[in-house]
């Protein structure tokens, strides 16, 4: 070993110590994008985006005079199967009588019930129709990526006890904690709004490209920007979810483990045999958090206008959503926190 | 005022299933100012727990007191952590990361400028691979650069614990020297734990070592090692026998002649060896060779910690 440029030890800077004004965030935020998992994630995230539309490309297209001339046809020849159904139904002696014909045998069929766009081969892009539904897919992939990002991003700290070491530079806990969780809310919310970008700029696309034209409804882009807002929302509830589960147990493999088996097993289950703790479910909650108005909930408790037969109906309104979900964060943030402050670091 | 102050100090690991495990014992250490300190004990004395108490990562049992830099632990920690510098064990970095990264995140949390990071890569012969990822480093440049790291503050204090860990003869004598010079500088006080003896014996100039979470020896290296001579003193005569008798007969305590040479003796409890020398030429019989022997740290070392040798 050599001594320093200036043959000493002590540094340059002003004694006694070379510490000055550091910033715990700023060095936490180039940690996380240091991360090469981090960049391995947003570059599949990339390549999902680009299959996406590319798929999406594939799947509508501007129907030529032809295609709509076999799908009005086609439409006709289901309007009229439909009608023979129906009067075989309402000629068959053994329905029972006393009972109106709709109810028994179905209402009549007519042509404008139908949307020529489902009889095309390839349907033209409608973005009124599907500006939600893609928010919300894109929302889905964007809480997988937070909730991993976070979950192996304090795993990361914990198997390599890296945040031991931080300790020794900034000893107060919950302030290592806070600045952590504080990134990390930061870079969902980017997450979160990249993804939703990635929708708008796929449809704009898709609207340049296979649209059949049209003049969006009034307040679709109030309506949409609202629902991409709750999606931002539960991209960070995500990413804090998979920090706060990793933090608690200390491993990631553990943390992703433990949420496999509660999406997968345990969320089944409980639909099948508690059906009344549906609306607690992580899974409702989210849909119910950023479909517009909410989810509704059919629960098969007994407790409906049929009993077992017919379902209780239950709204998970978006405030409610967001309030479980917010709760079920912060205890759950909160208790590895209160760990983290309490335990000894061997 | 001393840069460490640990009085009465105790720590029980507690584990649900498991009995309670004391490794901390009333544990004094006093380290003052300025200078290479040692921090000795065999495995499972409670150094390293020592340390992790000093740096508040364990929390230790209620009682006792702990200053560092004459700040209270864990409470006054935040004051004095930005001169504080430690390894502890292995250093603890991410895998993934260069070791310049590392250094930079490090550096960057405490407002240490990128200049110290290069400054401190040099002081460890790190810059040409400054820019290989921690994971590819072999042990002994891990442990450099973990020893960078705790140089990055410029500490007036730093904690070394067992900073000779995988690293080569020529990499120990570098570290030996580097931590030297830093006792020396007039700046920094040094804390070494080390289960090396000869390291401490070379390194330090004060000493304490623990046993079972205890201490049971404190003290500058040379008056450890006076408390642990008996005094005992090797004569060489040309009749080792007949001196025997001499001597025997003037009041010392002598072992029997137990070279094969019939020429050497060892002379027990003698404060002062001219005595010995006094008395065997009253007699006509002269001295070849006079020579105190005095303990050396591994001899102390076991009879203060009973450790088989």
């Amino acid at each position: 070993m050599s001594t320093a440029v200036d043959g000493s030890l002590v540094p340059m800077t002003d004694a006694p110590g070379a510490a000055g004004r550091g910033s715990l965030f700023r060095a936490e935020v180039h940690r996380l994008r240091s991360r090469r998992f981090l960049h391995v994630l947003l570059a599949l995230a990339v390549v999902g985006w680009l299959g996406a539309t590319a798929l999406a490309l594939n799947h509508y297209g501007v129907p030529t005079a032809s295609d709509r001339a076999v799908a009005q046809q086609t439409m006709r020849d289901v309007v009229a199967q439909n009608e023979v159904g129906r009067q075989q139904c309402l000629d068959d002696p053994s329905r029972p009588s006393g009972t109106p014909d709709d109810e028994v045998c179905g209402p009549r069929l007519t042509l404008d019930q139908l949307n020529e766009n489902d009889f095309l081969p390839h349907q033209p892009f409608d973005f009124a129709r599907t500006g939600t539904a893609g928010a919300l897919g894109f929302a889905a992939a964007s809480a997988v990526l937070a909730f991993l990002i976070g979950a192996t991003w304090i795993g990361a700290e914990w198997s390599t006890r890296s945040l031991v070491a931080l300790l020794f530079w900034v000893p107060r806990r919950t302030t290592v904690m806070g600045k952590k969780l504080g990134v990390l809310a930061l870079a969902a919310t980017l997450l979160g709004i990249l993804a939703q970008a990635g929708w708008l700029a796929t449809a704009g696309i898709l609207r340049a490209v296979d649209s059949a034209g049209g003049r969006l409804p009034s307040g679709f882009w109030g309506h949409l920007l609202a629902t991409e807002g709750r999606a931002v929302l539960l991209t960070v509830f995500a990413a804090l979810l998979g920090f706060g589960l990793t933090n608690l147990i200390r491993n990631t493999g553990a943390a992703l483990g433990i949420a496999f088996v509660y999406f997968a097993v345990l969320e089944t289950l409980i639909r099948v045999v508690r059906s009344s703790w549906q609306p607690w479910l992580l899974s409702e909650n989210a849909i119910g958090l950023v479909s517009p108005g909410g989810t509704t909930v059919y629960v098969f408790d007994g407790l409906g206008p049929g009993g077992f037969d017919q379902p209780r109906q239950i709204v998970i309104s978006n405030l409610q959503a967001g309030v479980v979900l917010g709760l079920i964060t912060a205890v759950i943030v909160g208790a590895g926190v209160y760990l983290f402050q309490r335990r000894d670091l061997v | 005022m001393p840069a460490v102050q640990m009085d009465a100090v105790s720590k029980t690991y507690r584990r649900r299933g498991r009995p309670a495990q004391k490794v901390l014992n009333g544990l004094d250490l006093l380290v003052d100012d300025g200078g290479v300190h040692g921090f000795l004990g065999p495995n499972g004395s409670g150094k390293t727990t020592t340390i992790r108490v000093l740096l508040g990562l364990v929390r230790p049992d209620p009682g006792g007191s702990i200053r560092l830099l004459d700040q209270p632990v864990p409470d006054g920690l935040p004051h004095v952590i930005g001169v504080v510098g430690a390894l502890v064990e292995t250093p603890l970095f991410f895998p993934g990361f260069t070791g310049r990264l590392n250094l930079r995140l490090l550096a960057e949390t405490a407002g240490v400028s990128p200049a110290r990071v290069e400054e401190c890569l040099e002081i460890v012969d790190l810059t040409d691979r400054a820019d290989d990822r921690f994971k590819g480093y072999s042990l002994g440049m891990k442990q450099r650069l973990g020893i960078a790291a705790a140089l990055l503050k410029a500490p007036r204090l730093l904690i070394l614990d067992e900073p000779s860990n995988g690293l080569d003869p020529a990499g120990i004598r570098d570290v030996r020297e580097l931590i030297r010079r830093l006792g020396r500088d007039g700046h920094t006080t040094v804390l070494l734990s080390s289960h090396l003896l000869a390291e401490i014996q070379q390194v330090c100039d004060t000493v304490t070592i623990v046993a079972r979470g205890t201490r049971v020896a404190a003290g500058a290296v040379s008056d450890v090692l006076a408390g642990r001579s008996d005094g005992e003193v090797r004569v060489r005569v040309p009749d080792a026998g007949m001196a025997a008798s001499i001597l025997s007969a003037a009041g010392f305590a002598v072992s029997p002649p137990e070279m094969p040479d019939g020429r050497t003796l060892f002379v027990h409890g003698v404060t002062a060896p001219g005595e010995i020398t006094r008395a065997l030429a009253a007699q006509h019989t002269y001295v070849e060779e006079l020579t105190p022997l005095t303990a050396d740290l591994e001899t102390a070392f076991l009879a203060l910690t009973g450790e088989q040798a």
